[in-house]
């Protein structure tokens, strides 16, 4: 029995292997277990290669990365395609189709000769059970419901879920075909050192969601009013959800006709005075710069969402990547703080999608929220949320004394002046991307431009203590360290909960907030840290050279980051963090590039 | 609505940038009694600009402004009007900002048919960056720009407009501010997206040509030609004149206007308002049954 298994399955488009993840993953949900499932997909628009990869546990799962326990081939071409995303060791059981014709003892797996591999004539009991062959993937689920020791009702509500809409002949024909998986296994055995341990606890009120639906939900949550957007992969489900939702709330979206057009209209809707939110990735951020500028000097909230794939330029539009930082933080002409926040899963994406909308209302500002591609398209399985916990901002309103002689950029203490909106009488002023005086008159004057910048920043002050926006777990006094962000950060957290299971000192630090730097945060972070790791999915370790920027760091601080599409495994990390161990307890602390060997 | 209210209610404290004697004087009082007329109090109208000497209009007027960047005013006015619908929006700025960086902007505001109006002034010359070629600048024009002469047609902005559908399509010029005025809350008045191209004259960097005393010797009245501007066809005919007449009034204005964007949507909010939904439930569509 096993407590966490990782499986994974390729096929030809059309073969269904995406809805056999799906049929998993809710059964998953619906018995108690916790899950994590990414989809991958060939670069075709319809009929390419499709994957999926599932974590499922018994104790919660930080990510789905790792190799996988059980593999499933439809056919090996399709399979090979996905390399790293797929992979698999001696300790694998693989499962495939005999369609295929390779010998158990000859997979084309380079280097790598598993203990069990299966060859299943999966494409001849389904089109011998269920007459088409499209019943492929209901003979797998019949399969792994043996084999795993998941209930087969449990998968089979999933399946008939699906062909309710379909003939009598069709589910029918699945059913026979999902019997003839469980005959098939039970004659064939595995080891029962991949069957799962039962669940814990039941799954009641949990929750099955992407991490982009997860994010279009919260801004509902949070009050957004208007959303403006333009389609570009891997952001579009948000606005997909929204375009759907949106109007039960009394809100609007609109497709606009380009991503400038599209924050464009969200700035209008902040001006007058309505929570809004827009959505892109890669080529897409780069055209919203203009306008976060503009939201900028004009003090309007706005939360501009940017869920990173592979780049720079069209990149790698299918591939997570968490390349996207310098971008969010620097992308700005003059002297600009903004605030980026990122989330570690689809579960904390409510929460970080929220807190966005309270900053960017509480000190009038554009805020990036920094998804990636893992998270917004990954399916996962998130505990009940307590919403009642939550508190909802609005921006400053002028109060009746100050519409009297209104001063929209009141140099205030808190640098937050009072906001009013179109409609309301008396706070009639002008917004501009041009420089303003306190009362919005246009301003070329050097005083009052220092005095506007001295206000635009200074009012991010109380943001840098804001402590809950990171995760700070372990001991305080270790010595070792693992810093990440963003998705990568749930390799972290599973290969920091393994080395202290050995017994080593480490403690982890992930920000939700990436800029400003709270250089107070990482300073009482780093003062017990003699050596550690940024471990980021950047080439160039864009979370590591940002707090260098502005925190003096550890000697023994390294980067351990590489480009997005190449997933980082907690064996890597671990492997990292045992080097560390040893290399301290000769006494030394190396020079940074040695814990990279 | 309110006949109290004044010109003076729209008049703000800022002292305008331009060069004596530019035509955008002459526009901002036209928009003055614009508003005067329609009689909506300040705080009820916003009023969006882009970049160039023309859009530092808004902040001439007591109205909710907002002095954008280039290009984009038309983006942000219909952000403001699908947050407000019960706003007066107003967008304006010039031939660069609607026909050369915000150029495509304009036929997605025409055919999302939101309701606002749009009031382009055209001096067919980049003035605030001192003197290059415009989108609208003639051909064999000669500017800091193009040095030995432009070798591009200009666009004509009227043929722009009504090529893409727009619903209501104006010309005037300060040379005729009273004529202007009417049409400028004409447009206002219009229920959906309206176009006003005015021939404002750039006395610092504009063509003799061009100024407003050559505007009030050419200027010809569409009325007086005895146009019909219910008649799309027809509306094309005149404008493809542009640059060569100056026609004023209103080319082309939809005699069965469609509903605009915030109505229809106004419908649908209506009938989703009754499923009572709850943003602070909004998390139970994904629970697993």
């Amino acid at each position: 029995m096993t407590n966490d298994l990782a499986i994974g399955m390729a096929g030809a488009g059309g073969d269904g292997v995406i809805a056999a993840g799906d049929a998993l993953i809710g059964a998953a949900a619906r018995l108690g277990y916790r899950a994590i499932m990414t989809k991958s997909f060939g670069p075709q628009i319809r009929g390419g290669e499709s994957s999926f990869r599932l974590r499922l546990g018994t104790d919660p799962v930080f990510n789905a990365g790792g190799t996988l326990d059980v593999a499933i081939a439809l056919n090996w071409t399709d399979f090979l395609r996905f390399g790293a995303e797929l992979p698999v060791d001696g300790h694998t059981t693989v499962i495939y189709d005999t369609a295929s014709r390779v010998a158990p003892d000859d997979l084309p797996l380079a280097g790598v000769t598993p203990e069990d591999a299966i060859a299943v004539p999966i494409e001849q009991m389904a089109r011998d059970h269920a007459g088409t062959d499209k019943a492929k993937n209901t003979v797998v689920l019949g399969l792994l419901a043996e084999w795993l020791g998941l209930p087969a009702d449990s998968l089979l509500a999933g399946v008939r879920k699906r062909f309710a809409k379909k003939s009598v002949e069709v589910l029918e024909g699945n059913e026979r075909a999902f019997a003839a998986g469980v005959v098939f296994a039970q004659a064939h055995p595995i080891r029962t050192d991949q069957r799962l341990a039962p669940p814990r606890a039941a799954g009641a009120g949990r929750m099955l969601v992407d991490g982009n639906e997860m994010c279009a939900a919260a801004a509902i949550f949070a009050g957004c009013e208007f959303f403006g957007g333009y389609p570009i992969t891997p952001s579009s489900e948000i606005m997909q959800w929204l375009s759907r939702e949106i109007w039960k709330y009394g809100g609007t979206m609109l497709q606009a006709e380009d991503e400038i057009a599209g924050i464009g209209a969200v700035v209008g809707a902040s001006f007058a005075g309505r929570k809004g939110m827009t959505a892109t990735s890669g080529p897409g951020m780069s055209l919203k710069t203009e306008m976060l500028g503009l939201a900028t000097i004009a003090e309007l909230p706005l939360v501009c969402v940017n869920v990173q794939r592979g780049g720079p330029s069209t990149g790698l539009p299918t591939k997570s990547e968490q390349a996207d930082l310098f971008q969010a933080v620097f992308s700005a002409h003059g002297d600009v703080v903004r605030p980026v926040l990122a989330p570690v899963s689809v579960a904390d994406t409510f929460r970080v999608t929220v807190e966005a909308f309270n900053i960017a209302e509480q000190y009038q500002t554009p805020v990036i929220l920094l998804s990636d591609a893992d998270i917004a398209q990954r399916k996962e399985i998130v505990d009940p949320i307590d919403t009642s916990a939550f508190t909802i901002v609005d921006r400053r309103r002028p109060n009746g004394r100050e519409l009297e002689e209104y001063v929209r950029f009141q140099i205030t203490e808190s640098g937050v002046s009072p906001i009013s909106y179109p409609g309301q009488k008396g706070g009639n002023y002008l917004a501009s991307g041009i420089e303003h005086s306190e009362r919005g008159a246009p301003t070329a004057n050097g005083e009052i431009h220092e005095r506007m910048n001295e206000k635009r920043i200074r009012k991010f002050n109380s943001l840098k203590s804001r402590r809950d926006l990171f995760t700070i777990e372990g001991d305080r006094d270790a010595p070792l360290a693992l810093l990440s962000w963003g998705s990568v950060a749930g390799v972290a957290f599973e290969a920091a909960a393994e080395a202290r299971r050995d017994g080593i000192q480490l403690k982890v630090l992930v920000p939700r907030l990436l800029y400003p730097v709270s250089e107070e945060v990482y300073e009482d972070f780093f003062a017990s840290v003699r050596a550690g790791l940024v471990v980021e999915q950047s080439y160039q370790g864009q979370l590591f050279r940002l707090i260098r920027m502005f925190v003096d760091v550890p000697r023994g601080l390294a980067s351990f980051a590489r480009s997005g599409s190449n997933p980082i495994a907690a064996s890597e990390i671990l492997h990292r963090v045992r080097l560390m161990v040893s290399t301290l307890q000769r006494g030394n602390v190396p020079e940074t590039a040695q814990w990279l060997e | 609505m309110n006949g109290t209210r004044t010109a003076n209610d729209y008049k703000s404290d800022l002292k305008p940038i331009w060069c004596p004697g530019c035509g955008d004087f002459g526009v901002l009082q036209a928009i003055y009694r614009a508003l005067t007329a329609i009689g909506r109090p300040p705080h009820e109208i916003a009023f969006v600009s882009g970049i160039g000497c023309s859009s530092r209009i808004p902040g001439y007027t007591t109205a909710y402004g907002f002095n954008t960047v280039h290009g984009r005013a038309l983006p942000i006015a219909q952000g403001i009007k699908l947050a407000r619908p019960e706003l007066l929006v107003l967008a304006a700025g010039g031939d660069g900002d609607g026909f050369s960086i915000g150029g495509g902007h304009v036929p997605h505001a025409i055919r999302r048919n939101v309701d606002l109006t749009y009031v382009v002034m055209d001096n067919q010359i980049y003035g605030l960056t001192k003197g290059q070629l415009s989108p609208t600048s003639p051909r064999g024009l000669k500017t800091v720009s193009s040095a030995h002469g432009s070798v591009e047609d200009p666009v004509n902005p009227l043929m722009y407009v009504l090529g893409y559908g727009a619903r209501f399509v104006a010309q005037g010029t300060p040379a005729d501010l009273s004529g202007l005025a009417a049409l400028i809350e004409a447009g206002l008045r219009f229920p959906g997206f309206a176009f006003i191209n005015v021939l404002s004259p750039c006395v610092t960097y504009g063509r003799a040509d061009v100024q407003l005393k050559a505007h009030k010797a050419m200027m010809k009245s569409l009325d007086a030609l005895g146009h019909d501007a219910t008649d799309r066809l027809q509306a094309m005919t005149r404008a493809a004149e542009y640059g060569r007449q100056l026609h004023t009034g209103v080319f082309y204005r939809d005699p069965d206007p469609s509903p605009t964007f915030e109505a229809q949507i106004a419908g649908r909010h209506r009938a989703m308002a009754a499923l009572g939904a709850l943003r602070s439930r909004v998390l139970e569509a994904f629970v697993v049954s």
